[in-house]
């Protein structure tokens, strides 16, 4: 008796726990198996297709993708979609998850970090075959622009906006100092002397920014000499003379040790906050570095922030280069591709659509989309396509997108530039440790 | 006598003046997350010293907070997160509980074997155990469920089975045999002798387990991918992305409002830490 | 296991065993057993989530011991921050959990207080408040400048004083800790203080030869889970740090978190994995032989 209601325990245990799935299960699978249960007849023309879509993004770009993809199932009723919208933090930990379970959402916003690796690793279609047969319309998409979701000759991001790196500066702050406002043709010696007079004479920062967690503004100065920061193939550095990147140490550490910059560790501290709350926009540093939606970003904390082009080297080489913002990519395990492949046309191409996303993925590929939004902007919105088009007499050819383990090589930039700020080494000595450790990882994940 | 009396007087002053600067110390994130959610978007890091808003904007912030994403509410999340923390306590706490009485007063076969496999299951970074987990959840077709997220916890985790042998191990032995000779087998040892004095550990375990499924954010990030079954933990996270927009003050409010549940749990089942069986008097 | 001659005892003790048991050996076999073969098959192979994972021998292993340096500055950063924390956060969690389990009023209040920065745990704003305290021109900076000391870099900033701001997190984050305590104290029978205090003892004594001898299961689990957590911490200075200032309070999960998923090294991370699990079963191993000097059992295991 006393071992029969013992052993019920564990029973009972597992018996609540098929309960409440079963439960579970019951009453809130009802919805999502509704709209299979009224078409099921599979006859007529077009056959019923459910997408899996996801995204990162905020609480707005959430909103009005669920809208959209309304509008979408609206139009095209034999479509409906499963969409998971995510936050940043986490979403590309979740997508390889996906994919190593072989079960990543038919289309998927793609970055620019990551997109190589996923290439290389065949996680994600080629989208060339949709393009033959004109699913997916990209004629109004300038080629050079189509050329960045390329990867080993496969298509395997259709990109979805674009961006340009920009020197987002505080006119009040440049007034205060008496410092005249960048011109497009401005050089490095002249934005140095530009910072530091705004130190001299205000006491604030002159370049307050992030260059540590990405490697763009290195590549932009790599790019002044005709070089990349990655080779072509990606399996190594695509400079050769380390004197570029010792250049680049020497002026971020005269403009550190001045205090023209913030340290590392004021840094630090800046970058816990939003982006709302950087200096430029607080008006405590005349200018930085950073993507062309930046104004767009802090409109609602201060309006005022104007866009420059960055700086170039005395040899006056085009550098700035268009940057492609984010992708969409079809699943190579998906077995809707060509439906897929049909919705991102119709969100490149279609008018009305980019009227409710409203230029919040940054600025939209398609001309006549581009066009077709330019009524309806904001100030800042405004400034950001002004900003893009004087960009694009500034820039150069695309850069190739980042190679696998090029986040890594971002981790090693960031250690060396520390070394540098932090005294432990010499520019020349990180410089080139900084070479060896790249090209080492970048051998390792070539390999791979 | 007079000099004493003052210092009994002293004492308990002495007392909360020491644990009011230190309770000062300790709810300060909390207080600055409270006010965050009180202030306008725009003000939050550039007033972020200041307890006091500028602006105020608490309808605004918690409204659109509440909204939640793409027409989901914030209610539905904190309502996943409920039953998720809820059955997988339970079932946790209950199963723990059986496995560390096996642990600590059964003898069988295998005891030490199983028990280092529990301690084992402490030891290895939940990071490269996820993805195996994914597929495995995978084909059991358990993945998007709620159910995914209340299996790990339900059986059972080693820190709940590890201190419950710890506490019962702490209960003398002679009260075991006493109640044998009073003609108990081995569950009603377990029911009349060892429940009963486990209740500040079960309360103890109950207001850790809550609280960890509550917040975990990893195990729903990855199994989870129907936007109806995130659990509060994830919904925060979707109101931030670094590169555009992001809505703090209602980040900030649902911060606030998703700290409540755990927050009242804690007030519930913490008098059961305090209200003593120790007053049954055992002898040592 | 000794057999003896009560062979029908020991049968169904056995059984009645493995039926309590069960629950858990099921979330068990579901949970870990498979997910654990395969970490350590991961960890032979190049796997990297995306690709079909091939064998490569020791080579991770390898890679870690003799051409990972940065392995080797996490396994120190976290060997230190455990063997600090630990000891600071038992004590002060012992400390508190005395003071509160005294008979005054607002108890509840004061309890839940304590608690709470184990609630906030790993929100943003406990990474913007810490940093408004120990980071640039933070509070801690400001004060120093006030008293004339002045400081070129903060507490966070600085490499050689970052760890002690996560370590700081952790002891600020003593709540579980104190719980356990709190509920262990009531566990403690009230009669053995009366007869203490017939016998005339003082509160110092009445704590040294009751509670805490009382106490030591509950501080050997302490012990062991904190030891653990610990080297299992990632939390603390993925919010606060992000690893840095030069790595400087980079805990060894962050790392092979990184290694898994941001750089898409999976099979290393493994191998990193079961490096740990290495290392945190020989100290707890270690801390459990240890139990027969100093752990008090009111019920004496016969082994």
């Amino acid at each position: 008796m006393k071992k029969v209601s013992l052993s019920l325990l564990p029973m009972l245990l597992i018996l609540s726990l098929l309960i409440v799935g079963c439960s579970q299960t019951g009453n809130v699978n009802v919805e999502p198996t509704q709209p299979a249960k009224v078409q099921p007849e599979e006859e007529s023309s077009t056959k019923h297709v459910l997408l899996s879509i996801t995204w990162w993004g905020s609480q707005t770009r959430h909103d009005y993708t669920a809208k959209l993809l309304e509008m979408y199932s609206e139009k095209y009723p034999h479509v409906t979609f499963e969409s998971t919208p995510s936050g940043w933090d986490g979403y590309f930990d979740k997508m390889a998850a996906q994919a190593a379970g072989n079960t990543m959402p038919d289309i998927v916003q793609m970055d620019n970090l990551y997109i190589a690796t996923y290439t290389k690793n065949n996680a994600i279609a080629d989208l060339y075959p949709f393009v033959s047969n004109n699913t997916l319309d990209i004629s109004d998409v300038p080629e050079s622009m189509v050329k960045t979701g390329e990867i080993d000759g496969k298509l395997t991001g259709a990109v979805l906006s674009v961006t340009a790196l920009t020197v987002p500066y505080n006119p009040d702050v440049f007034a205060e100092a008496g410092v005249s406002e960048p011109t497009p043709n401005w050089t490095w010696s002249e934005f140095e002397e530009a910072m530091l007079t705004i130190k001299e004479k205000t006491g604030k920062y002159g370049y307050a920014s992030d260059v540590l967690s990405d490697t763009n503004l290195l590549t932009y100065w790599i790019r002044q000499y005709g070089k990349s920061l990655y080779s072509t193939d990606g399996t190594q550095l695509g400079y050769e003379d380390d004197q570029i990147f010792i250049d680049y140490l020497n002026m971020l550490y005269r403009l550190t040790k001045a205090g023209a910059m913030p340290t590392a560790d004021e840094w630090m501290q800046i970058a816990t906050t939003g982006k709302e709350a950087r200096p430029v926009v607080t008006g405590d540093a005349g200018a930085m570095f950073e993507w062309a939606n930046f104004g767009v970003i802090v409109e609602s904390v201060n309006p005022d922030i104007k866009l420059a082009i960055p700086p170039y080297a005395d040899n006056g080489k085009k550098s700035l280069w268009i940057k492609p913002g984010m992708f969409f990519s079809i699943a190579e395990s998906s077995p809707n591709k060509e439906e897929a492949a049909r919705f991102i046309s119709w969100f490149i191409n279609d008018i009305e659509a980019n009227k409710v996303i409203n230029a919040e993925r940054g600025i939209p590929v398609a001309s006549k989309v581009k066009e077709a939004l330019k009524p309806q902007l904001t100030k800042q919105q405004k400034a950001m396509f002004e900003y893009l088009d004087l960009a694009a007499e500034h820039a150069g050819p695309v850069s190739p997108p980042e190679p696998a383990g090029s986040a890594e090589v971002t981790k090693a930039m960031a250690d060396q530039i520390n070394l540098v700020l932090y005294d432990k080494k010499t520019p020349e000595e990180a410089a080139a440790d900084f070479r060896k450790a790249a090209n080492e990882i970048l051998a390792r994940n070539a390999q791979n | 006598m007079s000099k004493a009396r003052k210092s009994n007087k002293l004492k308990p002053v002495l007392f909360h003046i020491f644990a009011i600067s230190l309770g000062f110390f300790m709810v300060y994130p909390l207080l600055w997350t409270l006010a965050s959610s009180f202030k306008h978007n725009s003000e939050i890091f550039i007033n972020s010293y200041s307890l006091i808003p500028k602006k105020w904007a608490v309808a605004e912030n918690y409204t659109t907070g509440w909204k939640g994403i793409s027409g989901i509410t914030f209610g539905n999340f904190l309502l996943n997160s409920f039953i998720v923390a809820a059955v997988g306590t339970v079932g946790g706490v209950l199963c723990s509980m059986l496995a560390a009485y096996a642990f600590s007063r059964i003898k069988f076969i295998g005891r030490n074997f199983w028990f280092m496999c529990v301690m084992m299951t402490l030891m290895i970074p939940n990071q490269v155990m996820i993805v195996p987990q994914y597929i495995i959840f995978k084909r059991l077709d358990l993945i998007n469920k709620l159910q995914s997220l209340i299996v790990p916890w339900f059986f059972g985790s080693a820190f709940f089975i590890f201190l419950m042998v710890q506490f019962i191990r702490g209960i003398p032995k002679e009260l075991d045999e006493a109640a044998t000779i009073d003609g108990c087998g081995k569950l009603g040892i377990f029911f009349k002798v060892i429940l009963p004095l486990l209740t500040p550990a079960i309360a103890t375990c109950t207001i850790f387990s809550f609280y960890w499924i509550w917040q975990d954010f990893f195990q729903p990030l990855i199994f989870m991918s129907k936007p109806k079954y995130f659990t509060v933990s994830l919904a925060l996270n979707m109101y931030l992305d670094p590169n555009s927009f992001s809505n703090y003050g209602a980040l900030f409010a649902m911060s606030v409002v998703s700290l409540l549940p755990v927050i009242i749990l804690f007030i519930m089942f913490q008098k059961y830490l305090v209200e003593g069986i120790a007053t049954t008097g055992l002898k040592g | 296991m000794r057999l003896s001659g009560h062979s029908k005892k020991n049968s169904k003790e056995n059984i009645t065993g493995y039926i309590l048991i069960l629950p858990w050996l099921f979330g068990f076999l579901l949970l870990y057993l498979v997910p654990m073969f395969s970490s350590v098959y991961y960890s032979f192979t190049n796997y990297n989530l995306l690709n079909e994972p091939r064998f490569i021998g020791l080579d991770n292993y390898k890679r870690m011991f003799f051409n990972d340096p940065t392995f080797w500055k996490s396994l120190g950063v976290t060997i230190y921050y455990v063997f600090a924390l630990v000891p600071l956060r038992l004590i002060f969690a012992l400390f508190i959990a005395m003071l509160l389990n005294t008979k005054m009023k607002f108890m509840g209040v004061y309890r839940a207080a304590y608690y709470i920065p184990s609630i906030v745990g790993g929100s943003v704003a406990v990474s913007i408040v810490w940093r408004q305290i120990f980071g640039n021109k933070g509070v801690i900076m400001s004060l120093l400048e006030l008293i004339g000391i002045h400081q070129e870099v903060s507490f966070i900033g600085n490499p050689s004083t970052a760890i002690w701001t996560i370590i700081l997190l952790g002891v600020w984050q003593f709540g579980s800790s104190m719980l356990i305590f709190l509920a262990a104290l009531k566990q403690i029978s009230e009669s053995l203080y009366e007869s203490a205090m017939i016998d005339g003892a003082n509160g110092w004594q009445k704590f040294t030869r009751i509670t805490l001898p009382m106490l030591t299961p509950i501080i050997f689990f302490n012990l062991v889970l904190q030891t653990i957590n610990g080297f299992r911490a990632f939390t603390e200075s993925f919010i606060v740090t992000q690893g840095g200032p030069l790595d400087s309070t980079l805990l060894y999960v962050l790392y092979l978190y990184r290694r898994a998923f941001t750089y898409f090294d999976m099979g290393y991370s493994c191998a990193l994995a079961w490096v740990l699990v290495g290392i945190i079963a020989l100290l707890t191993l270690l801390i459990f032989k240890s139990q027969t000097v100093w752990v008090y059992y009111e019920s004496k295991e016969e082994r």
